[in-house]
């Protein structure tokens, strides 16, 4: 091995914290998802780190990341937080379920205390594991593939705690369900691991909000996988949020299996962070499911983002739309590639696909790729990528009126950001996003 | 007020102004008459401010000021309006807001206070009475989806917010039905005073019947050619604008009184 290479270090730092943690186990690896996280492990092992070599990761040179000594946290964290702690990042006014995972690990005493609506649908996916719940066992690792993705198979292999959601069918979670993901970098950067599993049964509803902040100076990474499973006439909208430091990185997949007539909302909000790489990856596997993805990138300084997303019409009749929009100041990088895939079967298919970007700055770059792969004849797609400046003629409309350039351009910003904002079904989120890009772009009415 | 002396201006490197001058005085109305392409929109966006278009020669005096020196928003502040052919749609920015933002910094540069929200909204309902436009409008994005007709109103509502010292209407009437003609031109005609004045730009006679100029100027390739009284567009309507050009190709250029 070569002991120069940081990269290969942290790989090898891995493999041995997976052996450590095979013999902490003291029995329990005997319980079936073990012999999952083995096979995953092996995996990684075999796969390493993507590096620009692999097309699907061209643009997205994670080195910089993977080479920081990150440290792991392998178990559930002595760390002392409070409420004030975390208060900036709750929702105002928003009645919500808070989950707070700390470096990946739930604290039930800092979450909002479990009511009857709680009970019967959220728990944790450490709990959940132990063997109490069939439909964990039947899907954990069943949909998101850790044979060909690395990070999955980190992931897989480390899996340990996130939010298992179960929701039987028929009910709807009135409450949004809002996971605070606290990585805690004010002593020593963390490398953490939230493994989430979101069960809806047929005709289930509910309303996810994940947020992920950084504490203190350090760095931190994170590599968070949720699966997604919705059955029959099931519902989910599932919001990312990223206004995290420019010293926090995360891979976050989502990987999402829909039946017949379900919908899954995706509505990725990267608004700061070092190297943010989103995968969303829908397969449309029953008649009639539809899939929205929106996404709205709005980062500055050095900050980067990936966003790669994989709609699946695996069968007849489904629909698909998907609009993402990036604004990038200063020296910001973006990447979209958006691959719709049209299943030999899957006649009757609607996909559409649009990406628009504006660049604020020479400095700042954008990689955008759509990939539309038909392989049926009776379909109806779409894609449209547009990436430049801000229009000249709207912002002479608004100078002609009086306005500054810097408030012409402020306004202009904001309006192409709205339409993104827009689509955000929660009103207390969509207010406090909107406040928090008012407030950057230093223009208020 | 305005002082135009032997402008002209060009776009990638054509010339389309070629040598312009007027003479506008308070409470004048000015026409601006001219087939297509003589450069009558050039010379709205040339007042305005619009940087694509170079300034080759020439000087452009207002209340005393060099106007080529401000920049589009100083101009605006300085009580110059444009009203535009082609509005341009902007989603996700209220009228509301957008004319109080505007309203408010040309208060700040005259040293006034902001107005205050109830000031602000007794002025709308005042000002929308006078172009008869639906304030629901006001509250949706700036121009979108608004009709032809409505974004002219639109234009002119915010002249009338703004209440500038000289406003150009460039090309107001297109596009217009009768009847938003009407409205359009009788919410020009209140706003009129001894104070301020207007240049009116126009292909057709049919918008004078409404707004009666002082004055009318025919441009033909990109200099006034013909100057009279309201009569003249009358003459323009009923003999077509080759009659000029022929008339100008006969005689050196006229410079505008």
């Amino acid at each position: 091995m070569n002991a120069t290479n940081p990269v290969v270090n942290f790989k090898d730092k891995l493999l041995s914290d997976f052996q450590l943690f095979e013999q902490s186990l003291n029995g329990s690896s005997t319980l079936p998802i073990h012999a999952i996280r083995r096979k995953a492990i092996q995996h990684f092992d075999q796969l390493g780190f993507p590096t620009p070599r692999h097309e699907e990761w061209k643009y997205t040179n994670m080195a910089a990341v993977l080479r920081q000594p990150f440290r792991t946290q392998m178990g559930p964290p002595a760390i002392d937080l409070s409420a004030d702690d975390f208060r900036p990042f709750l929702i105002d006014d928003l009645d919500a379920h808070v989950l707070v995972f700390v470096n990946g690990w739930f604290r039930s005493e800092l979450s909002t205390s479990a009511d009857e609506e709680a009970e019967l649908c959220i728990g944790s996916f450490a709990e959940a594991q132990k063997g109490f719940a069939p439909a964990f066992d039947q899907h954990f690792a069943q949909h998101a593939a850790y044979t060909d993705d690395a990070f999955t198979a980190l992931s897989t292999a480390f899996a340990r705690d996130g939010l298992f959601l179960n929701v039987s069918a028929g009910r709807r979670v009135s409450r949004p369900i809002h996971l605070l993901m606290i990585n805690d970098a004010r002593e020593a950067d963390y490398f953490v691991q939230p493994r989430h599993l979101l069960l809806l049964d047929a005709n289930a509803r509910a309303t996810v909000i994940e947020s992920t902040h950084t504490l203190g100076a350090g760095r931190s990474f994170s590599n968070i996988v949720s699966e997604v499973v919705l059955g029959e006439g099931a519902q989910l909208d599932y919001y990312k949020v990223q206004n995290d430091s420019p010293l926090a990185s995360s891979i976050a997949t989502i990987q999402a299996h829909q039946h017949a007539n379900s919908l899954l909302r995706s509505f990725t909000l990267s608004l700061g962070g070092a190297m943010l790489r989103n995968n969303v990856n829908a397969t449309l596997a029953g008649k009639a499911a539809h899939t929205d993805l929106f996404g709205l990138t709005m980062l500055k300084g050095r900050e980067f983002v990936d966003n790669h997303t994989l709609v699946d019409h695996a069968v007849p009749h489904c629909t698909s739309n998907e609009l993402y929009k990036g604004i990038y100041d200063e020296r910001s990088q973006g990447v979209f590639n958006g691959k719709i895939l049209v299943r030999p079967d899957a006649q009757r298919t609607n996909a559409f696909q649009s990406n628009h970007n504006i660049l604020l700055s020479d400095g700042a770059t954008i990689n955008t790729k759509p990939q539309l792969e038909i392989f049926a004849d009776d379909v109806k797609c779409s894609h449209g990528a547009t990436s430049g400046q801000l229009d000249e003629n709207a912002l002479f409309y608004l100078r002609s009126r009086g306005l500054s350039l810097e408030a012409a351009r402020a306004i202009l910003v904001h309006a192409f950001a709205v339409e993104i904002l827009n689509t955000i079904e929660v009103e207390e989120l969509r207010t406090k996003l909107d406040a928090q890009i008012t407030e950057r772009l230093s223009f208020t009415f | 007020m305005l002082s135009i002396k032997d402008l002209r201006a060009a776009i990638d490197g054509k010339d389309i102004l070629k040598g312009l001058s007027l003479e506008v005085k308070p409470g004048e109305v000015h026409a601006i008459m001219g087939p297509n392409g003589s450069g009558k929109s050039t010379l709205a966006s040339v007042l305005a401010g619009r940087e694509e278009f170079e300034v080759m020669g020439g000087s452009v005096e207002y209340q005393g000021t060099d106007l080529l020196d401000l920049a589009p928003e100083e101009r605006a502040r300085e009580g110059i309006f444009l009203a535009f052919q082609y509005p341009v749609e902007i989603p996700g920015v209220s009228t509301a807001n957008f004319l109080k933002a505007s309203l408010n910094e040309i208060k700040k540069h005259r040293g006034e206070e902001p107005i205050d929200a109830i000031e602000f909204l007794q002025m709308m309902k005042s000002k929308l009475r006078l172009v008869e436009m639906d304030g629901a409008l006001t509250k949706r994005s700036l121009n979108e989806g608004f009709s032809g007709g409505e974004k002219k109103r639109n234009e002119i509502f915010q002249m009338a917010m703004l209440e500038p010292s000289l406003a150009i209407l460039d090309e107001t009437d297109s596009g217009l039905d009768i009847d938003a003609l009407r409205i359009v031109a009788n919410g020009v005609n209140q706003l009129r005073s001894d104070a301020n004045a207007f240049v009116v730009i126009t292909h057709y006679q049919r918008l004078l019947e409404y707004i009666v100029p002082d004055f009318v100027h025919v441009l033909s390739d990109g200099r006034i050619v013909k100057s009279g009284g309201k009569e003249l567009a009358l003459e323009l309507e009923e003999k077509g604008y080759d009659w000029i050009k022929q008339e100008a190709a006969a005689s050196p250029a006229v410079d505008a009184v």
